[in-house]
């Protein structure tokens, strides 16, 4: 459960520091380093949630003794 | 101590961020001592008319860090024999390059100035200087412009970098 929480928190502070180099790189007018980055956060993060859905279908299949399949 | 090494890495790129923007402000501070030099380059040449040996001297010592090292150093070079000048200036240059913070641009300035230099009557060297200040000045508006756009955001990108790489490897 604790684990989970700080999962949440990772992805939120990811989020929030991507959009904050976001508008600073936009206020001085280098547009195109700040949507890279962008996309570079959005990909991290895509990452984190994917392993971790991964860990999720790990576990179904445990629970329905699907293991071998 | 997952903690001391987070702390750790926000320090270090918060100063690598700092020390970028200091680096600009270092830039226009430069150009502007240089400046400075030309213009007592100019006035020696015009009115007390010494060596340039004696001028760099006067110069270096009106100077500060890090032109005036530059200049010490042409006037240590210029006691030895010479046989070509602009050796020992490109050479004093490359030096003055590696310590400043000065770009390609005022390398090729001061470089150009050091081919007039001892070649013409005072009057034709001092047209000479006044171009060189004049190409100077015209760098010093664009690293200024830079400055002012650049110090902030240098300054705050070295923090958030720096918590945006603790918060993925947390």
């Amino acid at each position: 459960m604790l684990l989970d929480a700080t999962i949440l928190f990772q992805i939120a502070g990811i989020g929030i520091i991507t959009a904050l180099i976001h508008t600073v790189l936009k206020q001085v007018g280098k547009e195109d380093i700040a949507q890279f980055v962008s996309l570079v956060g959005f990909i991290i993060v895509l990452v984190i949630v994917i392993h971790h859905l991964a860990d999720l279908f790990q576990q179904i299949k445990s629970v329905f003794l699907l293991k071998g399949f | 101590m997952k903690w001391i090494g987070a702390l750790i890495l926000i320090c270090t790129t918060t100063w690598i961020g700092f020390d970028m923007s200091n680096r600009l402000g270092d830039r226009t501070k430069q150009i502007r001592q240089f400046i400075l030099s030309l213009q007592m380059i100019e006035a020696e040449v015009v009115y007390s008319q010494l060596t340039l040996q004696d001028i760099f001297h006067t110069v270096s010592n009106k100077t500060a860090y890090p032109i005036n090292e530059f200049y010490r150093q042409m006037t240590h070079k210029l006691s030895d024999v010479v046989t070509d000048f602009l050796d020992v200036w490109d050479e004093a240059l490359n030096r003055l390059m590696k310590v400043s913070a000065l770009k390609k641009n005022e390398q090729e300035i001061i470089k150009q100035f050091g081919r007039s230099l001892g070649q013409h009557s005072s009057l034709q060297q001092q047209k000479h200087i006044a171009l060189a200040i004049h190409h100077l000045e015209r760098e010093l508006d664009e690293a200024l412009e830079q400055r002012d756009k650049y110090e902030k955001m240098m300054r705050s990108l070295g923090v958030l970098i720096g918590i945006f790489i603790v918060l993925i490897l947390f």
